[in-house]
């Protein structure tokens, strides 16, 4: 048990060793969120680590519900208390968020620390127009006048391509399509030049062509002030395009950890597989998807051994006891008895 | 007008609107009068056949959710007609509009929005097996549990209350919600947008099977042009509320006419690695106009990589081959060519996929031993 427990740890870091130079800004090791409920107790984050430098982006992704949300609250320390229970480290430009005074969580949030959040509906209030809200933000966070704060608004969404951002700006979140509301989510989030970004699925209602430019901004503004991004998202095509580095999530764990360039080049974990080889190609149109049979396990009660094992095809007798997060090749981690993958095909 | 659909063939569409329009007031005068109106949707004529799926595609903001609404009838057109299975639904009342309902179903962009957090994800899914009275009361249970097995959740999920579950969980509730009242059509808005591409595979692949079995046909509301190529038999392309190509998905893929289409093609991400990225030049740069004041003459003509200056006062009619095929570009015939395809290769790893083809064929063998024994 303990010697897995130091694998586990060894990711973050040996990346940071790696290269030094570059400082990172979060480094999250060992995180649990487990959420007790009346009749049953969920882990939903079990034992993540990982660390983003300064600006960098890393992408999260993996199968729907194996807690890359519930990761990114619980390090903003967004879950209700009363249910989730939040152990590990997370360590954000030398504060320990888990363990900072409500108070000054509220003050770094919004202002160094930004989150796009999922669902954008959820996240903007409907009684109030959408300019009012992002200057709230920014009234809260800097020294400025009303009129400034407008004029700074007006910008930001001019920023995040909004035609008419004047008019836009005295419009109610329900007037709006449904990407320019997650639009508006990205223009308050960046609205105080963050040091660290969360975005979960910010792009995921917004067209290539606008994705495209919205993930460029990202970038652009990245370069300008070396925010550090967490890009969570289930669209392969914008971890390639826009991300540097990678952790792939499976029933709450990390299972597979490398660059962008490594990922689909070669992927080291059989979830991963199955990912990449279910997206739909472009270039050929077969009449099924090979999906990846059956269903997450019940976190409540997940299988001890490998998680991934009863819809995995290369499972041996081996996958009944727990693989550690191992380096299968400079910098390429991955949660798995049969890494490296290169043994697997002739 | 580009398509024309029942003459011919006994088939009836199930969904067919003529001319359809819809404008949003965004500011009245004092006598409430409109000053500022949004053209959401500007003269749109389509027809939806049995056991079809029609995506539509376009930048954000362009009208397709508008659009999906009108198809169903959720909102009142502000112009034109909707009919749905041969019946003139423009001006019907309210009530008569929700036992059609039941046969057009609608998937919500936003799901967290469409479910109520105080049912259970049971109470939700057998709601309109209720109201509709589909299902006797002793079986609802059972058949709830079939449908979260078809969408891929754990029937013991049932019991529990929207909050508890993540993002592409809900989305999938969603679906099993729309499925329920067994429709003969589907709009899904962005319906699998919010789920990791596994989940995704599994979802298209229920459709699909569903519609092969039920003759169901959907209309596919997405952004994501590899999904919609995947499931599309015709795709309609819109900008600031207009339809400006509409036609087969393979050749709108592989031989795109308008400029606006090619643009969107060539600005998808592709899942390789960054050092083998297509180059981005082809994209659409500039920004889209405000669909409160679009563009006179041909509405891309501020963005078109082939604009020229009669573009600034043509009409943006339909120009439709003898195929069906349709587009709104006056010049098309003299664009240079563009291979669609060109665009949108993927490149290889032969070694990854020797890994896939090892997946997929111990995968299928694990599924033959699990049936044998
Ligand atoms: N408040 C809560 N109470 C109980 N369980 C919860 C709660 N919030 C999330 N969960 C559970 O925790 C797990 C992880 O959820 P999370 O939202 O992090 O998934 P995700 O990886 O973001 O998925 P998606 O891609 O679908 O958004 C899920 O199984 C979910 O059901
Ligand atoms: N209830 C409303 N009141 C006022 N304007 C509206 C309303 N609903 C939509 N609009 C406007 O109509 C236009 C089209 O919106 P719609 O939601 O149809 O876009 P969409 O193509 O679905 O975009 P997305 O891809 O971002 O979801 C937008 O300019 C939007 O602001
Ligand atoms: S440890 Fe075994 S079951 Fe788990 S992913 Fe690897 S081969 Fe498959
Ligand atoms: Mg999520
Ligand atoms: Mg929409």
């Amino acid at each position: 048990m303990s010697t897995s427990q130091n694998i586990l740890h060894a990711p973050s870091a040996r990346s940071v060793r790696a290269d030094d130079a570059v400082p990172s800004v979060l480094d999250v090791s060992n995180l649990r969120v487990v959420f007790e409920g009346d009749t049953r107790t969920v882990t939903a984050v079990d034992g993540v680590s990982f660390s983003v430098k300064k600006g960098r982006t890393l992408a999260i992704v993996g199968e729907s519900g194996s807690g890359k949300s519930v990761t990114s609250l619980a390090l903003m320390r967004l879950l209700p208390e009363h249910t989730a229970r939040v152990s590990g480290n997370v360590n954000f430009d030398g504060r320990q968020l888990l363990t900072e005074p409500t108070s000054t969580m509220r003050s770094l949030r919004g202002n160094r620390l930004a989150m796009i959040f999922q669902e954008p509906m959820t996240s903007l209030n409907p009684s109030y127009t959408v300019g009012e809200q992002i200057k709230e933000v920014i009234l809260r966070h800097r020294q400025m006048s009303k009129k400034e704060a407008a004029e700074r608004t007006i910008a930001m969404l001019r920023l995040v391509r909004i035609p008419s951002p004047e008019t836009r700006y005295h419009q109610y979140p329900h007037n709006l399509s449904g990407g320019m509301r997650q639009r508006v989510m990205i223009a308050m989030a960046l609205a105080c030049d963050p040091e660290l970004l969360i975005a979960d699925e910010p792009t995921t209602a917004l067209d290539v062509t606008i994705q495209a430019q919205v993930l460029e901004l990202m970038r652009e503004l990245q370069q300008k002030t070396g925010t550090a991004i967490v890009l969570i998202t289930h669209d392969l095509g914008v971890v390639a395009e826009s991300c540097d580095d990678v952790i792939v999530m499976y029933a709450g764990q990390v299972v597979e950890q490398c660059s962008v360039e490594e990922l689909f080049t070669f992927p080291q974990h059989p979830y991963t597989v199955g990912l990449l080889g279910s997206l739909p190609r472009l270039d050929e149109k077969r009449e099924r998807l090979a999906a990846i049979t059956g269903t997450v396990p019940d976190m409540a009660n997940p299988p001890a051994g490998c998680r991934f094992q009863a819809r995995c095809p290369f499972r041996i007798n081996k996958c009944a006891e727990m693989p550690a997060l191992m380096e299968v090749s400079q910098s390429h981690f991955s949660r798995c008895w049969r890494a490296p993958m290169e043994d697997l095909v002739p | 007008m580009t398509q024309a659909p029942s003459s011919a063939s006994a088939v009836k569409p199930i969904i067919e609107v003529r001319g359809l329009g819809k404008n949003f007031v965004l500011k009245r005068s004092v006598f409430s009068r409109p000053l500022v109106q949004i053209r959401a949707v500007d003269n749109v004529t389509l027809s939806l056949m049995p056991g079809e799926t029609l995506a539509i595609v376009g930048e954000s903001g362009c009208g397709k959710s508008t659009l999906g609404r009108l198809l169903m009838r959720l909102i009142k057109p502000s112009t034109g007609e909707v009919f749905i299975d041969g019946q003139n639904v423009t001006n019907i009342s309210h009530a008569e509009m929700r036992q059609q309902r039941r046969h057009v179903q609608l998937i919500f962009q936003d799901p967290y929005a469409s479910l109520n957090p105080r049912m259970t994800i049971a109470q939700t899914i057998a709601e309109p097996l209720m109201l509709h009275n589909i299902v006797p009361a002793g079986q609802r249970a059972k058949r709830v549990a079939e449908l979260l097995e078809m969408v891929g959740l754990r029937p013991e999920q049932a019991n529990r209350y929207p909050h508890e579950f993540s993002g592409g969980q809900r989305q999938r509730v969603v679906i099993a919600r729309a499925l329920a009242p067994e429709p003969k059509a589907i709009i899904c808005d962005e319906a699998v947008s919010a789920l990791d591409v596994s989940i995704q595979a599994q979802i298209l692949n229920l459709l699909k099977d569903l519609q092969n079995r039920l003759g169901l046909a959907f209309v596919f509301i997405s952004h994501d042009l590899g999904v919609v190529k995947h499931i599309a038999d015709r795709v309609a392309v819109m900008y600031l509320g207009k339809v400006v190509e509409i036609g087969a998905s393979d050749e709108i893929f592989s031989a795109p006419r308008h400029p606006y289409t090619r643009a969107l093609l060539s600005a998808i991400p592709v899942a390789a690695p960054p050092s083998h990225q297509r180059s981005r030049a082809a994209r659409l740069h500039g920004d889209l106009p405000s669909p409160l004041s679009p563009p006179q003459g041909c509405r891309l003509h501020t963005r078109c990589p082939h604009a020229r200056p009669e573009c600034k006062t043509v009409s943006m009619k339909l120009d439709v081959e003898a195929s069906g095929h349709a587009n709104a570009c006056a010049f098309w015939r003299d664009l240079p060519a563009q291979d669609g395809t060109e665009g949108v290769r993927e490149p290889r790893n032969p070694k990854l996929e020797k890994l896939f083809v090892a997946f997929e064929a111990m995968a299928a063998r694990s599924a033959q031993t699990v049936k044998g024994g």
